[in-house]
């Protein structure tokens, strides 16, 4: 580029020895210069007082990092351990700080250094700065290798350019460069070039992810055991020829604690069973339940025979009649399980103690509909005692 | 107002052409330099810190633009939902199915000629786990190893599927049922005044006899055969000479106080393990040391009995006889009647015989004053293997001693078919060979390995124009054969038992039939039913039900119908009526002429064939996990060794592993030896079953087939042998147990057990002079840095009574049915990686001649103070509420960190995945994973596991006390291995709860210690110290 | 000692005119590799493609490829591990500690040692994953906030390993690369070649040799030099935490991080003279990496040497004064058990040889000081998998003890760590400088004003 269309950035000086850029450093100094610079292969001694610099202040940076890291670092150990998820762990309490000494330790180290490097290149250097304009000057190439630089800056107050040409002479510079500043070349931030690599980096990340999450973590052994090969409820099985991993028990055979219903299939047996449940409370709970349950869509809520589905279905007739009211509980209870003209059988449905709760049910239903003088007795004494009073 | 603008510009301009006022010379001059600095906005190098220009290549705001676009798109790849298969429900639910909860089958196991009852677990009926049927009268609840491995048998892939037949050239191909019938049907027609032999193994179910019966009377020629591999029959036939009754008594174990085993592991092998193992330990309960027993034991090889003995001496079996003459010599001297003259019993001197067989004198004298002085109380046994001049001298030694008295009068043996002798095989073949017989009928037996090879059974087969064998799968005798036909499993059969008075035993299937097979007698029936063949899967159930509503139940004059009579049955697995045992005479005085002979110094060597831990008599070959279970003894896996004692094995000049050559008679074997400590000199025991040669994958070259060496007409006995010549063999082969046997070797490792405090033992004399003896602090009081974390509620521990435990490892299996433990192989057992949650240690102390044996049963600890939980990297392993040590599959790793501090080593990791990598994943097959149980994870690779205390079976009881509004108490779990345990030497319990039997007699008794107090790991499981019965106050 | 070596005798023989050193280091840079560079490559890539070819199939089959087993867990893994976490020290103690101590002979070395360090530390990474069961989810032991909403173990030392390393190579790298900056901006400035040229630039970030960066360039360098230096002391003795802090006899011992961090440094010097006593010859460096360069690290070793041997007889004492039969079983199932072997290699490579060291003619010669350093480096091994296998083999309940054997796979991995360490050092060697510039421009005779500026601290 040609640099002479552009405005000067200082005057450069090149010396052998490093004596020489200690006393032009001291003298340009001396004079009053600010904007001055000293370029040299490797830090001279005594460049620095000779330059009238103070002490680095880094150190602060590191020493606030690090604080700040330890306290971050342990505040979390004690939120994570104890806090977020608290485990027992080998009879440790939940905040055991002696085990938290190292990671404290090792993370104060990293922060530290970190921030600090950072701090120092991209804050105080404000590095990376590829095109300043020393670059790629001779007077770089040279203090790079093995010269000693001084470089006064044109935006020093004090400026002129002879008189600062005159100074580095007479300090001894057998090479003085006039050095200005570049032209400014333009980035615009959409090349073609660029938008095209940005988008084969999301496709890319895009087509990955969605690998390794639907069909990669699938794939055995990274599947985390989510195929077992164990038979599973209602589970499909490549094994048996109607594709059922559950089987049936074989006809006749006998479970333990299940004897099976004596009378299956016989509408009206000879004999029945007798209810083995009291009507308790809890019973009648029960019973309540599975009859509005079950019961209800046909039989209606009251077992009247008033049910939601009236019309749309043959009817369920009600229970209040004399003829079920005389049914033994066997008889209801065999019915339930065996079915009755079009009812169905509810055995898979309703397990054996619910059939019977659901039979006292049906009893206290029966009562309700067409109770004894006694009862309201009864029920007043109740109400009495449970304070509430209700209209006779 | 426009004129303003204008006034305003032309002073502007104005301003500008001819400015009044200057800054500075240089402005009145009209410095070029000036002007020229005036055109830009700002003075000279004053820069702006952001100009975009500054900023490198690749600037935060690119950087920016590209991290959020490829995360949006990111965002798009994680949207997917992966179909996890249909849902299956019934679409009939039987009515006694709840999907996800077990039920439960009362059933009879026929894995071997006790017929154990048995419960099975179905889920969703399918079986996945068998334990004892509390309701058995023999059982109770309790069953063994084989039975709790049979399940994988129904399981194994490579059964039989079809029935096949062997075309021209010697190859077996599919058939289906009904040509195959039809032809069968015909060559029994066609067969004539032939016979038609069936072999089988003893018979024990009664219904199953009748069909045969029924076949004989369509069939006249037929002809049944049944042998078992080890039988009764010395012990039999010894007890008929002496008292005329058919069956040799049962024993009351439990209220013997002086036990005298003679080559017999009664607590092992010989006889119904389950009942006598239950009943010994009665004699061994801690809490009433009035009733310990003291069990003397006399061997050739360390067997499980053997181990468990207070005074143990090492003797060649074919001594045996002159050892009991010796103590009738003895017994008499101090003035027990003998009736024997006295010149015969005046050559045993028990002194001698010590010193020729260098036993300890005193330990002798010992035995003899505490049968003197324990007369009716004491028993003396011998084992099966021992011929009948052994059992007569005994006979007359317990009669003598008036041990009568424990011999049980409540219940006895029976034989639904008694076994045939092997002079009836001689003529089977015989007949054979002369041409006789037409059909040969394998009846689910193998005899062409069982049998004495010397019989010519083999040979003989190829004279038979037709062998039908009827088979689960193929074995060394059905290849020999014409047609195979598959039968069920157990699991799938029905049937009935009776082994013993008072009680028949009910079989009832637990699931269809998985392949195309079918039950034994229902294919005989349908072959009874003649042509059409038609074949009705129910017929055998229909004709035992008949056979019982016609001919049992009547005899039982029940006061229920039959059909409620059948179905409590079956419910309850069992039929139990009284039937008072056949009643044997008074002792024939007779039988002493067989006492005559005189005895000899025995200088030869001696092979002893046992029956194996592992394999049975060789139907388990086929089963990994038996296959895997540790040999109780020496741990061995894989295999069966001819077990020498180290003088012996210095004598051959051999080493463990080294193949020794022995031959009996013109019969030899090569078989690798091992040193087993405390074993006879010059006695070489090895254990039958192994070695098959046609098996499936599994048993394929397992072990040695020890059988080579007997003869059809026996040695000493059939199981005892004088070898010819014994000599070191050619090259070796490795033994792969899941301990080292450094024990002995170095002076650094001895007695390394007892050192180190893991074992401790007393004798009764010491505990009953100081029941605090075991010294050691609780480790509750023992200090620790912080104070121990609180377990409100349940807290889970076990106890495990080293009294009772006698080593026998039923639990293991249990444990691996009930956490589907994988089968890893020889290979992976050499390198040390089984995966088996639960060992049972076993130290040796003393010398190696002499050694003292010590069981443990070793699982995690479930340490309070987890040293594995500390070191875990991702919390893959914490603690549980009810103090539980967990380990959380998903979460971990790998890293094994856990394994390295554990001090007891309970981890066991997945190097591979084992279902993969076990003989080309033959535990992948689905059917094989059926034997899964559904609570547990199968685990993948790379993960850490560990006995979890059988967590499903606590979620299950606490769900249970959940639904029923109850708190869950410690007695509503009971472990796997708990259930399995034949002794009940395992409790389990909540240590809470300091009322529970649990707290009081086991967890806080002064016997208790843990393992490695010292380590102050705080474990949960109590060890109760063993107390050894003995004279001395020290071990 | 207090002599300042840089005034006792020339760092670089000779002292070169500044230009002329710029040629030599960046000699092998800008030439063509030479046909030996190109063998050495293909042996160590080889290497390397065994190592990976192993790892695949650990991945493929599981850790069951290796000879691990319950009760050895834990085997070669761990062991290349702990061995090249150790190797790494020799760098930054180099680097740091040295620099701190104005030890200025460092310079000849540092650059290479760090180099070193991170290609150890890379080594070392590389097990803890690869030795776990399920390699895929070793991202756990990173905090992230996750489904499971758990946290790793920080009670865990493997979770401090993850810290500690992590940080330690992330360290080692800035201290490493920051060293770097001003050498990438001499080698822009004598680059011909455009590429090159804009590669330097990039990494050299325009770097201007201002004395205006100096001077914080310095005071920066020096505490990240005083911020490594406890590092690479605590990254040790975490490594030893493995041990120490799990409750096996032959682990749980206060010795192991004083002990380590010597064997660290003492395997880690073995391991730099090693590969200088190639480079300076290869690279004819001889006159900038002197015979006094080896010779003072030799005087390194021998004191290491010494401290190691002194931590086996403690061992020895601790078994015995313990009073635990467990610890006293260990001790002697070291030297007597069946891993004898394994501990007598160990103490006579690590004691017996480091011994001749005494010997001034011992340590100035190169060839025995290779063989010797070569040994060290067999024995520093062998160490960790002597404390490793053989106390793991024989633990509390003689029932579970089990001898552990190699696999094939178990070499090949090793051997793979190998290849990919001496790669990446060729590759190193090829591509930057090893050798500081700046700094030993800065440390050659006149380099400094003569009237000496104060020197600065």
């Amino acid at each position: 580029m040609n640099r002479n269309q552009n405005s000067l950035f200082g005057v450069a000086a090149l010396f052998d020895s490093p004596d020489d850029i200690l006393n032009a450093a001291k003298k340009v100094q001396a004079d009053g210069y600010k904007n001055y610079d000293v370029n040299t292969p490797y830090p001279i001694h005594g460049m620095d007082s000779a330059m009238g610099f103070k002490a680095s202040k880094m150190g602060y940076v590191t020493l606030f990092f690090g604080f700040a890291a330890a306290t971050f670092i342990l505040a979390f150990m004690w939120w994570a351990l104890a806090v977020s998820y608290p485990l027992v762990i080998g009879g440790k309490p939940f905040f055991a700080l002696p085990a938290f000494v190292p990671i404290t330790f090792e993370f104060t180290v990293l922060t530290g250094v970190l921030s600090t490097v950072f701090g120092m290149i991209a804050v105080v250097f404000n590095l990376p700065f590829n095109n300043h304009p020393i670059h790629d000057t001779n007077y770089m190439k040279s203090v790079s290798s093995d010269k000693y630089g001084l470089v006064i800056e044109a935006e020093d107050p004090l400026f002129e350019e002879n008189k600062v040409v005159e100074l580095l002479k007479s300090l001894g510079s057998k090479n003085i460069e006039l050095v200005y500043n570049p032209e400014e070349e333009k980035f615009q931030i959409f090349q073609p070039r660029f938008l095209v690599f940005l988008a084969i980096i999301a496709v890319l990340t895009a087509g990955s992810t969605y690998i390794t999450l639907n069909k990669f973590m699938y794939l055995p052994p990274f599947d985390f055991m989510l195929n077992q090969n164990k038979g599973v409820s209602q589970e499909e099985s490549s094994f048996f020829y109607n594709k059922r991993e559950m089987r049936t028990p074989v006809a006749g055979t006998v479970a333990r604690e299940y004897i099976p219903y004596a009378y299956t299939g016989e509408t009206d047996p000879k004999e029945v069973l007798s209810n083995p449940l009291l009507p308790t409370k809890k019973v009648l709970e029960l019973g309540q339940k599975k009859f509005l349950t079950f019961c209800s869509p046909c039989h209606g809520n009251y077992a009247d025979g008033k049910s939601r589905l009236m019309g749309q279905f043959p009817p369920g007739p009600t229970l209040h009649s004399q003829r079920i009211i005389n049914f033994s509980d066997g008889q209801i209870y065999n019915v339930i399980t065996n079915g009755f003209s079009i009812m169905p059988s509810y055995k898979r449905q309703i397990t054996r103690d619910e059939r019977w709760a659901i039979v006292n049910y049906i009893r206290v239903l029966q009562r309700a509909q067409n109770p004894k003088p006694s009862d309201f007795t009864e029920i007043k004494e109740i109400n009495k005692e449970s304070g509430k009073n209700v209209p006779n | 107002m426009p004129e303003v603008d204008d006034e305003l510009n032309q002073k502007n301009n104005k301003e500008n052409k001819d400015p009044n006022y200057w800054r500075s010379f240089k402005d009145l001059f009209r410095d070029t330099s000036l002007i020229e600095s005036n055109q830009s906005e700002f003075a000279e190098g004053v820069k702006d810190d952001f100009e975009p220009s500054r900023l490198s290549g690749i600037s935060r705001r690119k950087f920016l633009a590209l991290v959020s676009a490829s995360a949006a798109l990111a965002g798009v790849g994680c949207s997917d939902y992966r179909s996890k298969g249909h849902i299956i429900p019934y679409n009939k639910m039987p009515e006694e199915i709840v999907v996800g909860n077990p039920n439960y089958y009362a059933s009879t196991s026929t894995v071997c000629t006790h017929s154990c009852g048995i419960l099975i677990k179905t889920r969703e009926g399918r079986p996945i786990k068998v334990s004892g049927n509390p309701d058995h009268p023999v059982s109770k609840g309790k069953t063994c190893a084989k039975c709790e491995a049979s399940i994988l048998s129904l399981y194994d892939p490579e059964r039989l599927q079809f029935p096949v037949k062997k075309n021209h050239n010697g190859e077996f191909k599919k058939y289906d049922w009904k040509p195959i019938d039809d032809e069968i049907l015909d060559l029994l027609n066609k067969v004539g005044d032939k016979q038609i032999a069936f072999v089988s193994h003893s018979v024990i179910s009664p219904t199953g006899k009748k069909v045969l019966d029924d076949f004989a009377k369509k069939y006249p020629n037929t002809k049944i055969y049944s042998y078992e591999l080890f039988n009764e029959q010395n012990r039999n036939s010894a007890w008929k000479k002496c008292y005329g009754s058919d069956a040799a008594p049962l024993i009351k174990w439990n209220d013997a106080k002086i036990i005298v085993g003679l080559e017999s592991d009664f607590l092992g092998t010989d006889g119904d393990k389950v009942e006598t193992a239950r009943l010994f330990a009665e004699g061994r309960e801690v809490h009433n040391l009035e009733k310990f027993n003291r069990l003397y034991m006399v061997e050739g090889s360390l067997s499980v009995t053997g181990m468990n003995s207070d005074y143990r001496f090492r003797l060649r079996p074919d001594a045996q006889y002159e050892f009991v003459m010796c103590l009738l010599n003895e017994v008499s001297k101090s003035g027990v009647a003998i009736p024997i003259d006295a010149e015969i019993l005046a050559n045993y001197s028990l002194n001698n015989f010590a010193k020729k067989y260098s036993l300890s004198n005193k330990n002798l004298k010992l035995l003899v004053k505490d049968l003197v002085n324990n007369r009716g109380t004491s028993i003396v046994y011998a084992g099966r293997t021992l011929p009948e001049q052994v059992h007569i001298a005994v006979n007359l030694l317990n009669e003598a001693l008036g041990n009568s008295k424990l011999y049980r009068d409540d219940s006895i043996n029976v034989n639904v078919l008694p076994q045939s002798h092997y002079e009836e095989f001689e003529e089977l073949v015989s007949q054979i060979n002369s041409g006789n017989v037409g059909v040969l009928i394998h009846y689910d037996s193998n005899p062409v390995f069982h049998l004495p090879h010397d019989l010519g059974y083999t040979e003989a087969l190829n004279k038979v124009p037709v062998i039908i064998s009827f088979s689960g799968s193929q074995n060394d005798s059905s290849v020999l054969g014409n047609y195979t036909l598959p039968i069920n499993h157990d699991f799938e059969s029905w049937g009935d038992a009776k082994t013993r008075t008072g009680f028949y035993s009910m079989q009832q299937p637990v699931i269809d039939p998985i392949f195309d097979t079918r039950q034994k007698e229902a294919i005989l029936l349908t072959w009874l039913k003649g042509k059409p063949v038609v074949y009705d899967d129910m017929i055998y159930h229909k004709y035992l039900m008949d056979n019982w509503q016609n001919n049992i139940y009547p005899s039982l004059n029940s006061k229920m119908s039959f059909k409620e009579f059948w179905v409590a049955a079956l419910h309850d697995g069992v039929v139990i009526f009284d039937e008072s045992p056949q009643s044997y005479g008074s002792f024939n005085k007779n039988v002493l002429t067989e006492l005559q002979t005189k005895s000899k110094t025995l200088s030869d060597y001696l092979v002893v064939l046992r029956e194996s831990y592992q394999a049975g008599d060789g139907r388990f070959l086929n089963n990994g996990w038996m296959l895997e279970f540790p040999h109780p003894i020496s741990k061995i896996t894989w295999d069966n060794y001819a077990a020498v004692s180290h003088t012996t094995a210095k004598e051959l000049g051999i080493e463990s592993n080294d193949k020794i050559l022995v031959e009996v008679g013109n019969r030899k074997l090569e078989i690798p030896a091992f040193i087993q400590p405390g074993a006879a000199d010059k006695t070489i025991t090895i254990e039958l079953g192994f070695g098959r040669k046609t098996i499936g994958v599994v048993g394929t070259d397992v072990g040695f087939d020890a059988n080579a060496l007997r003869s059809k007409s026996g040695g000493i006995s059939h199981w005892i042998y004088k070898a010819n010549k014994v000599s070191k063999g050619s090259g070796s082969h490795k033994l792969v147990s899941t301990m080292e046997h450094t024990m002995f070797a170095e002076a650094l490792t001895e007695d390394a057990a007892k050192k180190r405090k893991i074992i401790q033992e007393g004798t009764v004399k010491e505990y009953r002079k100081n029941p605090h003896f075991i010294n050691t602090e609780n480790p509750e009081k023992m200090e620790s840095l912080y104070n121990p974390h609180a377990y409100p509620g349940v807290k889970w521990g076990m106890a495990v009574d080293l009294n009772k435990c006698i080593g026998c490892g039923e639990c293991v299996i249990a444990c691996n049915v009930e956490n589907n433990i994988p089968i890893v192989g020889k290979d992976q057992v050499a390198v040390s990686r089984e995966m088996e949650w639960l060992r049972v240690d076993r130290y040796y102390s003393g010398t190696i001649d002499e050694p003292i044996t010590s069981n443990q049963l070793m699982l995690c600890q479930q340490c309070d103070n987890a040293p594995c939980e500390n070191v875990c990297p991702v919390a893959a392993t914490t603690h549980s509420p009810d103090g539980l040590n967990q380990m959380i599959y998903n979460r971990c790793v790998g890293t094994r960190y856990c394994s390295n501090n554990c001090p007891y080593k309970v981890r066991r990791f997945n190097f591979f995945n084992y279902r993969d990598h076990f003989k080309n994943s033959y535990q992948q097959s689905h059917l094989f994973s059926l034997v899964n149980n559904p609570e547990v994870t199968v685990r993948s690779r790379g993960v850490m596991e560990k006995c979890t205390f059988c967590i499903q079976r606590i979620m299950d009881a606490r769900s249970e006390a959940i639904k029923e509004h109850r708190p869950l108490k410690g007695s509503d779990v009971r472990t796997a291995c708990q259930d399995a345990c034949n002794t009940e030497a395992i409790k389990f319990g909540d240590m809470n709860d300091k009322e529970s039997e649990f707290y009081k007699k086991y967890r806080t008794h002064e016997l208790g210690y843990y393992v490695l107090e010292d380590v102050n790991t705080r474990p949960n499981v109590t060890y109760i110290a063993k107390l050894r019965n003995t004279e001395s106050e020290e071990v | 000692m207090t002599k300042d070596y840089s005034v006792e005798l020339a760092l670089v023989e000779g002292n070169p005119p500044l230009r002329e050193l710029d040629d030599v280091i960046s000699a092998p840079i800008d030439s063509r590799p030479s046909h030996k560079y190109h063998i050495a490559l293909a042996i160590t890539g080889s290497l390397l493609l065994i190592g990976a070819i192993c790892v695949g199939l650990t991945f493929y089959y599981g850790i069951g490829m290796w000879g691990n087993n319950i009760p050895v867990a834990w085997a070669f893994g761990i062991t290349n591990f702990v061995f090249w976490v150790g190797i790494g020290h020799a760098g930054t103690l180099i680097s740091a500690i040295l620099y701190l101590l104005r030890q200025h002979w460092r310079t000849g070395i540092a650059r290479f040692a760090e180099a070193m360090t991170i290609f150890a530390v890379i080594c070392a990474g590389l097990f803890p994953i690869i030795h776990v069961g399920r390699p895929w989810l070793a991202g756990y032991l990173i905090p992230y906030p996750n489904q499971h909403s758990i946290w790793p173990n920080f009670i865990s030392p493997l979770v401090w390993d993850v810290f500690a390393v992590s940080t330690y190579l992330t360290v080692s790298l800035v201290f490493w690369y920051v060293g770097l900056i001003p050498d990438f901006a001499t080698l822009r400035d004598r680059a011909t070649n455009k590429i090159k040229k804009t590669i330097y630039s990039v990494f050299s970030l325009g770097w201007r040799h201002s004395n205006r960066h100096w001077v914080h360039y310095e005071k920066v360098y020096m505490i990240l030099a005083g911020l490594a230096t406890p590092l690479v002391l605590s990254v040790h003795t975490v490594v030893s935490w493995d041990f120490a802090a799990a409750i096996l006899p032959g682990w749980h011992s206060t010795i192991f991080p004083p002990y380590f961090v010597a064997g660290a440094i003492f395997s880690g010097f073995a391991m730099v003279s090693t590969v200088l006593i190639f480079v300076r010859k290869v690279f004819d460096m001889e006159h900038i990496i002197t015979i006094d360069h080896l010779e003072k690290m030799n005087k390194i070793i021998l004191l290491t040497g010494s401290m190691v041997g002194y931590s086996y007889i403690i061992e020895w004492f601790m078994g015995w004064y313990s009073g635990s039969p467990f610890e006293l079983f260990v001790t002697l199932n070291r030297a007597f058990g069946p891993y004898a072997w394994g501990y007598w290699i160990m103490v006579s490579c690590n004691v017996f040889f480091p011994q001749l060291f005494w010997f001034k003619k011992i340590r100035r010669s190169i060839p025995i000081t290779l063989i010797i350093v070569i040994l060290v480096n067999v024995g520093m091994w062998f160490e960790r998998f002597v404390i490793i296998a053989s106390s793991l083999s024989r633990d509390f309940l003689p029932t579970s003890w089990h001898y552990f054997k190699p696999t094939l796979v178990d070499l090949g991995i090793l051997f793979g760590s190998f290849g990919l360490f001496f790669t990446l050092i060729l590759l190193f060697a090829k591509t930057l400088p090893v050798i500081s510039i700046t700094e030993i421009k800065g440390v050659i005779q006149g380099s400094q004003p003569s009237h000496g500026g104060e020197h600065e601290s």
